[in-house]
């Protein structure tokens, strides 16, 4: 192939030159060129090496159905993108693009042995090669095969750059900007409709920018529809996907062509909802399949055409054209009027249309009609052809540099696809068309089949004189699958293109078939004897072409990748150097260690200070639901199980709520603030999930009462203060509420001031010790912990975190609602039984505390467990066996729920769920870990203070 | 994204302000404790799951925080009709 | 009323500025959730009348759902508790926090994350709604004005989410 350009010709800017590298080799092309057009126009015809055998391969295309050409671009700084198709790259000043997939170089490949060794490579190869030994897979087979087969090399910087997101509406998305797509977008700017219109190029036209013929319509069109206020236009968009309802994704590539990528993101996804989607995506031409149908300069031949009227790029000096299909004679002719020689134009056909052939000798052309190519001299370039009638008779070589191949077209279905709208063959088309829509969505042009490339052939291979099993007719390309491939799959007892394609591979590269799926169901039609229609279509998905990870995760990324919320007191706690874990949304302080603590040491001396002196705490991601009205007393009765008509204003009782199934799904105090009016509180990760559930019970089942919720979890801030010594800390700083035991009991709530601020101050236990839980409007959060922060210095005040929370509460046996439960857990279970109220005649999970499978024996039941070894702390998770001398697999019988080391009791303490654990007190029960089997003693789950004489400080 | 019509709001909105909340019209039986086990586990557990056309709970979650009931197609996720909590089954 | 001068918020008091946006967190406001069956005697205890379709709003107060409305008036507003009435008046006030989008692509930057069709919200109608996850009560108070009400603790995720997709506007 030596390719050249051509003095006035196509659209590029000669006056302004672009300077690249290739493989390391410096380059010049123009303003509007592709980095294709711009190698081809430097004579370069080797792009890659393909995916199985490393053959040299080039262009095929001049699109986005481009299989052979990938390359890898690399900006620098991590911004480096794999497998970009060569034909989309743009051209910018120092793009650096390497090829792929080959070792040392492009020129000399070692992996092209497997070419040579490709009789050993048939379909289905590796399956049947590599399955023995098996251990041999994982270390042998597949790290060999994959440093030799595949695309380009992931990136292995983390990616710098920012990506956007957005959603749009319109009435009438169409896509593609050709001639079809604009005379729609005319069509609808006209009737005042708001119209998007989005094509993947970076200039609009489609294939009218390859026809000379429709430049002034083409100006006209876009100058136009560019003017329209109506009228939104997205170049260098793709797209993607084609989902319920008329939602379309599109990808619009911001800065990648660009020398300079800026700051701004450098994709935005476009979330497009569309009343009326109208396709205009066009039709691609396929290639035809003969033995060297992949040697570089080989091409499809309206590719051709595209690289002359759009780049000004001859393909060739002197181009042979294989036609089963009049648009070659015409991509021919008109090559040949632009001044490129045409060597030949050989078609399968015996007759063709008059004109054509006459308007082909008037140039001077030569024509063979009734033969095919059978073979292609050259191996980085094609230096020639051979020749032959039908028949395989009259064979001869003729010289040329670039076979053009004009296989006839394939409308482009696939968002018709996406969107599940129905296919209909079309025997003229050779290919499948949009029929009957499932969405409010219509194609125009070629890609609905109403655009007029004139006849052809439909065939699945060109004829050969030599035997098919002894060369390779290419039918996919990215994934070198080859016309015998096909033939042994049929041969092999395939008989869906379902099977035949996952055997072979065929269709299932980046480019999902967008040149091979026809021919390859021509095949196997042939070799199956059935008609193409009885084989069956594989379906399309989205991407339509690769994206990038980035554009696809849109501005979901970094500190933006998911929300993450913080409480008003999580500054205080991020400069006082807490270390945060993240709880449900919440970014929460897990310890607050000193220098040269770590997590065990910070938490020992957090647990120490609360029981000796006193901690301070951020509970404000509690879940609060304030729940008023009349039935107020009424509604809480029915959900929790325990009962809630009698408690008094200014109390607080422990409330558990099950769901319908008898399982504990949470749990919280909640506080009777007056007689119409709860303050309810959830766990943290459960707020969500309570107040859909307590709604859905309100709005379905009992809609006759009047009770109201509302979420409170924001509206307070919510300060913990746990010791013996928390009211002492704070009785400076109330007004308004009497602090004595007497006045105020553990369990109660009470309504005045604190530093000020107005409160709802609680006095309740999570720790055992005597404490109080202060809530005051979220803005003043961060000032009242302030306040009793530095009212506590006097006191030895110390701030803990949700690990200490853990290991006091566990010292007490208070459970953690999803740690020592797991949806499975009754009451009676988790030792609860206390908390149900066994008088109601209802409530909700009240029935199914009497299903048989939960009244069973041998339920596990939360205990405590005591290791001999008083130093070693168990793994949370771990499983547990009676005997520890059984053999493997060991009948399991529970599981470590929660695990801690004591500080306050010198030792390790644990929770866990054991099959009848309520009847194994005293009993030694196993923990096998790798190495050794840990032992321990079967206990009550409550640690410390058991006669809760501390709760009164 | 489908696109979901809420029968109190009057407005057909993108999925993503809802939630589906499982099938519709299994009312809580009025007095738990009298049904048998196979009663209750019929309550509890038992779902017709169809192929085809389902009456279905969703909930206009992050809108005006309604649960209502809705006719959808399980084969081709389409909508039928929506309607309001409280009606009777379409 | 407290000392305006101890509240802390978790966006900076700051306008963040950019080209056709500006993002500014909005004045403390006296919200309550609002709750009955009869929009009549719950009108009647505020001494507002109260719109009654979802969406529309008068007098500081908008309405969310059929028996749900959020009212937003200045702060220190007296506002009645509804003690023993067949109702439900909340205290929200902290609850969420105003983030304020003003210009003309104010409408552009919500729509980056709301999914909703935000050119059918018109002036003085506001919605519950989300932007990207995030609950949020959308009011457009202005041809080019929205005020965006979101949880306290979502507020520095949006404000970055949001001045993000300012910093992105082309």
């Amino acid at each position: 192939m030596s390719a050249y350009r051509l003095d006035g010709m196509g659209r590029v800017n000669r006056g302004a030159p672009v300077n690249f590298t290739f493989d390391g080799k410096s380059y010049q092309g123009f303003a509007g060129d592709s980095l294709a057009s711009a190698l081809l126009a430097n004579g370069v015809s080797l792009f890659g090496r393909s995916f199985k055998y490393h053959r040299p391969r080039g262009l095929l295309g001049a699109g986005a159905e481009e299989p052979n050409a990938l390359v890898s671009v690399d900006r620098g700084g991590g911004r480096y993108t794999p497998n970009l198709r060569a034909p989309a790259v743009e051209l910018y000043e120092g793009l650096n693009a390497r090829s792929q997939n080959r070792w040392p170089s492009l020129q000399t490949d070692f992996g092209s042995i497997n070419d040579r060794l490709g009789r050993f490579f048939p379909a289905g190869f590796y399956n049947k090669t590599f399955m023995w030994p098996r251990s041999f897979w994982e270390k042998l087979y597949e790290p060999s095969i994959r440093r030799m087969a595949g695309l380009g090399d992931a990136p292995t910087e983390a990616d710098p750059d920012t990506y956007s997101a957005c959603y749009a509406y319109c009435d009438v998305l169409i896509v593609g900007a050709g001639p079809a797509g604009i005379d729609a977008a005319l069509e609808a700017c006209a009737a005042r409709k708001h119209v998007i219109l989005i094509d993947e190029n970076d200039e609009l036209g489609g294939g009218a920018l390859a026809d000379p013929a429709l430049a002034a319509w083409l100006e006209t069109s876009l100058r136009d529809l560019a003017n329209a206020p109506n009228v939104t236009l997205l170049r260098r968009t793709t797209a993607l996907g084609y989902y319920h309802d008329n939602f379309i994704g599109a990808v619009e590539r911001l800065t990648d062509h660009l020398a300079q990528p800026g700051h701004g993101a450098r994709e935005q996804l476009w979330r497009i909802r569309a009343g009326e989607v109208v396709l205009a995506q066009g039709a691609i031409e396929r290639p035809l399949v003969f033995e060297g149908n992949d040697v570089p300069g080989v091409m499809l031949a309206s590719a051709a055409r595209t690289y002359l009227f759009r780049f000004g790029v001859a393909v060739g000096r002197n181009v042979a054209v294989m036609a089963v299909h009049d648009s070659g004679w015409k991509d021919a002719l008109a090559m040949a009027k632009a001044g490129v020689r045409i060597a030949a134009i050989i078609d399968l056909r015996e007759t063709v249309a008059a004109a054509l052939v006459d308007e082909a000798k008037a140039l001077g052309i030569r024509t063979e009609l009734g033969s095919a190519v059978i073979g292609v001299a050259g191996r980085q370039a094609v230096k020639g052809i051979e020749v032959s009638r039908a028949d395989g008779s009259m064979r001869q070589k003729l010289a040329c540099d670039a076979v053009l191949m004009a296989g006839g077209w394939t409308p482009s279905v696939h968002l018709w696809s996406h969107s599940l709208g129905k296919l209909a063959w079309s025997d003229d088309w050779g290919a499948y068309l949009p029929d009957v829509p499932n969405e409010n969505c219509r194609c125009v042009g070629a890609c609905g089949g109403k655009w007029s490339f004139g006849s052809g052939l439909n065939i699945g291979a060109l004829p050969s004189p030599r035997d098919p099993a002894t060369f390779k007719a290419f039918v996919d390309f990215q994934n070198d699958v080859t016309a015998k491939d096909i033939a042994l799959a049929v041969r092999e007892g395939m008989k869906s293109v379902e099977h035949i394609k996952r055997y072979t591979t065929n269709g299932m590269a980046t480019d999902q078939g967008k040149t091979s799926n026809l021919n390859a169901l021509q095949l196997a039609s042939s070799a199956l004897d059935r008609p193409v229609q009885a084989i069956g279509l594989t379906t399309f998905r989205p991407p339509y072409t690769p994206q990038t990870f980035g554009a696809l995760a849109g501005h979901a990324k970094d500190a933006l990748f998911q929300p993450v919320r913080k409480t008003g007191i999580d500054p205080w706690a991020e400069e006082h150097g807490a270390v945060f874990e993240l709880v449900a949304q919440w970014r929460r302080a897990r310890y607050f260690p000193k220098a040269g603590e770590d997590m065990h040491a910070a938490v020992n001396r957090e647990c120490l200070a609360v029981r000796e002196g006193v901690g301070i705490f951020d509970a404000s991601t509690l879940g609060k639901i304030e729940v008023v009205g009349p039935d107020a007393a009424e509604f809480l009765n029915r959900m929790y199980t325990n009962p809630w008509k009698q408690l008094e204003p200014g109390r607080c009782r422990y409330g558990l709520l099950l769901r319908e199934d008898g399982f504990i799904t949470d749990d919280g105090v909640s506080a009777r603030m007056a007689p119409d009016r709860f303050h309810l509180t959830t766990t943290t990760g459960g707020a969500a999930r309570v107040l859909n559930m307590m709604e859905d019970y309100l709005q379905t089942e009992w809609p006759d009462l009047n009770v109201w919720l509302t979420s409170t979890t924001e509206q307070y801030a919510v300060i913990a203060l746990q010791g013996p010594k928390a009211r002492d800390v704070i009785a400076p700083l109330v007004a308004g509420i009497d602090l004595s035991p007497e006045a105020f009991p553990h369990m109660a709530v009470r309504e005045g001031t604190i530093c000020g601020v107005p409160t709802r101050l609680f006095r309740v236990s999570f720790t055992g010790e005597l404490g109080f839980e202060i809530n005051v409007p979220a803005a003043y959060g961060r000032h009242v912990w302030e306040a009793v922060w530095a009212a506590g210095q006097a006191h030895g005040i110390t701030p803990y975190g949700t690990e200490t929370m853990h290991v006091l509460r566990a010292e007490k046996g208070f459970i953690i609602v999803g740690q020592d439960t797991d949806g499975t857990v009754t009451p009676f279970d988790a030792g609860l039984d206390w908390a149900v109220g066994k008088k109601k005649p209802d409530f909700v999970g009240k029935r199914s505390m009497a299903r048989p499978d939960i009244v069973a024996s041998g339920r596990k039941q939360l205990v405590g467990l005591l290791t001999d070894d008083p130093s070693v702390v168990l793994e949370e998770g771990a499983q547990i066996v009676l005997d520890p001398n059984q053999p493997v697999p060991m009948k399991m019988v529970g599981h470590v729920t929660s695990s801690y080391w004591s500080a306050t009791l010198g030792r390790s303490i644990a929770m866990a769920l054991v099959a009848g654990g309520f009847d194994r007190m005293g009993e030694t029960i196993y923990v096998p870990m790798p190495g050794k089997t840990l032992t321990a003693k079967v206990v009550k789950p409550m640690f410390y203070d058991a006669e809760g004489s501390r709760l009164n400080g | 994204m489908i696109l979901i019509h809420c029968p109190y709001c009057d407005e057909t909105l993108p999925e993503l302000e809802f939630a589906y909340a499982g099938e519709a019209h299994i009312a809580r039986p009025l007095d738990p404790s009298g049904l048998s086990d196979e009663d209750w586990e019929r309550y509890l557990f038992i779902r017709a799951n169809p192929r085809g056309r389902h009456n279905e709970r969703w909930r206009h979650v992050h809108g005006c925080g309604r649960f209502f009931n809705a006719v959808r197609d399980t084969v081709t996720d389409k909508f039928e009709l929506t309607y309001k909590a409280g009606e009777p089954r379409k | 009323m407290v000392d305006a001068a101890l509240r802390t918020a978790p966006v900076p008091a700051d306008p963040a500025v950019y080209d056709g946006v500006t993002i500014t967190l909005g004045t403390p406001l006296e919200r309550r959730s609002l709750r009955a069956r009869d929009a009549k005697a719950l009108g009647k205890l505020l001494g507002r009348k109260l719109p009654e379709q979802i969406g529309r709003s008068s007098e500081d107060v908008l309405c969310l759902g059929p028996d749900e409305w959020l009212l937003r008036a200045p702060a220190g507003t007296a506002v009645p508790d509804g003690a023993g009435l067949p109702l439900a008046l909340v205290d929200i006030s902290e609850r969420a926090l105003t983030l304020v989008l003003e210009g003309p692509r104010a409408i552009d930057v919500l729509q980056a994350g709301c999914p909703r069709d935000l050119r059918k919200l018109t002036v003085g109608e506001g919605r519950r709604t989300v932007f990207e996850g995030v609950e949020i009560v959308l009011l457009r108070t202005g041809e080019d004005r929205f005020e965006v009400d979101v949880w306290r603790s979502f507020a520095s995720w949006l404000h970055l989410a949001l001045t993000t997709a300012a910093s992105h506007l082309r």
